[in-house]
């Protein structure tokens, strides 16, 4: 069988969602590591997309949609909600404060250091040579990556920052939006996937973010996690 | 067929195309009406691929929210709208049965039961001559492949769930479906 016919048909598997564990697993990193695999499966998608017409409909409980736009009413105002309680806690801390210090004539208040959980810092390189490379360092306390700049992407495209653990699919860390450092609030449950060793992988993706939860375009550049 | 603006699938399309470009601004109303024109489609995947109503709603919940985060990306030039939504709510939906370790066991020959001819306003968004010749391309294969084919698509299963389904070995089930993608390629690529 010719090595190019196996491409295609390792690029449907994927699109298709045929494969399962390790198998799959290495072949989520290909589309990572070649452009042309990430766009066959691409094009894969595209063919079989049609086939949507076969899915007979089906009515959800009417209370999904109330469930779902109350959701996205919370989107916008919890963010509103977070930073004001954020800003009355640190009101009644200062409150505190200024009267524990009115109340004490020597301070009794000892600062018990923790032990810091270490950070981690990457270099992240372009993949096709050219420019410099990014720094990015991720601050396990606050659960942030700030990378020193951004790879230079297209018009109506956007930079999406992808984690790849040793035997796991890519997993978005976030968008790099905007101007100089950029910072990502890594969410929650991806934490646990930065550590020594893993690797960032930064692809270009349609504006918002990949629609598929999987690096759709070209990966762009790529780097090592190490402790520090 | 009649010509009311629901069933016309050019206007129908433009009017879900709107609606999602305007979501993509965080508007509020036309999210709302992506989900009225689109979610009897987008559960019939979740339900068909989760095989149980309660996941189903909740695959749902989570799909629509994607939606509204990711709506800005969608690309009007590119893909269909319905195309775009059934891929979201197709991968999250396999992503829960992956995560459930789920194994909703249907006969495979229910992949032939999945055509729905009914002229429905969604259904009737996609370019009729892609789905042509998507269509005579799988009939050009030989049974066993495209049902196997047809199945990974709609139910979302992998290789070894297709195997089980039918009681023939994995290396069989594999070398079915590799040799029938083979032939759809070909033919696709050819028309």
């Amino acid at each position: 069988m010719p090595p190019e016919e196996q491409h295609d048909v390792a690029a449907a598997e994927v699109a298709l969602g045929l494969l399962e564990g390790e198998e799959r697993a290495a072949a989520l990193r290909r589309m990572l590591a070649e452009p042309a695999f990430a766009a066959d499966v691409a094009w894969w998608r595209d063919a079989l997309a049609p086939l949507v017409a076969g899915w007979a409909e089906a009515a959800p409980s009417a209370d999904v949609e109330a469930r779902i736009m109350a959701a996205v009413e919370g989107d916008e105002v919890s963010q509103a909600v977070r930073w004001r309680a954020v800003a009355v806690a640190l009101a009644a801390c200062l409150v505190a404060a200024v009267a524990l210090l009115a109340m004490l004539r020597e301070p009794v208040v000892r600062i018990v250091r923790m032990p810091a959980p270490a950070a981690l810092v990457a270099a992240i390189q372009p993949s096709d040579g050219k420019g410099a490379a990014l720094a990015a360092t991720y601050d396990p306390a606050s659960g942030e990556m700030r990378l020193s700049g951004a790879p230079t992407v297209p018009q109506a495209r956007v930079a999406e920052l992808w984690v790849i653990g040793k035997d796991g699919p890519p997993r978005s860390l976030g968008l790099l939006r905007g101007e100089g450092v950029r910072r990502v609030a890594v969410a929650r449950d991806r934490r646990g996937l930065l550590s020594d060793g893993v690797t960032l992988a930064v692809s270009v993706e349609p504006l918002g973010g990949s629609p598929t939860g999987l690096p759709t375009g070209p990966v762009v550049a790529t780097g090592t996690l190490a402790r520090v | 067929m009649t010509v009311d603006h629901p069933n016309d699938p050019a206007a129908a399309r433009a009017r879900l195309t709107e609606m999602l470009v305007r979501t993509g601004d965080e508007d509020r109303a036309a999210f709302r009406e992506v989900y009225r024109l689109t979610s009897a489609k987008l559960f019939g995947i979740c339900l068909r691929i989760c095989g149980e109503r309660q996941a189903a709603e909740d695959v749902l919940h989570d799909v629509y929210l994607l939606v509204w985060r990711r709506a800005g990306g969608f690309e009007p030039g590119r893909a269909s709208p319905i195309s775009w939504l059934a891929t979201i709510a197709r991968n999250k939906a396999i992503d829960w049965r992956r995560a459930s370790g789920s194994r909703a066991a249907g006969p495979i020959e229910m992949a032939g039961e999945l055509a729905d001819t009914r002229p429905i306003a969604t259904d009737t968004m996609l370019a009729d001559e892609q789905l042509r010749r998507l269509h005579a391309c799988l009939d050009g294969l030989e049974d066993r492949q495209r049902d196997a084919i047809r199945t990974a698509f709609f139910d979302g299963v992998t290789y070894s769930e297709l195997a089980t389904r039918i009681a023939v070995p994995l290396g069989t089930m594999k070398s079915w479906v590799r040799r029938g993608l083979m032939n759809l390629r070909s033919c696709l690529d050819a028309a």
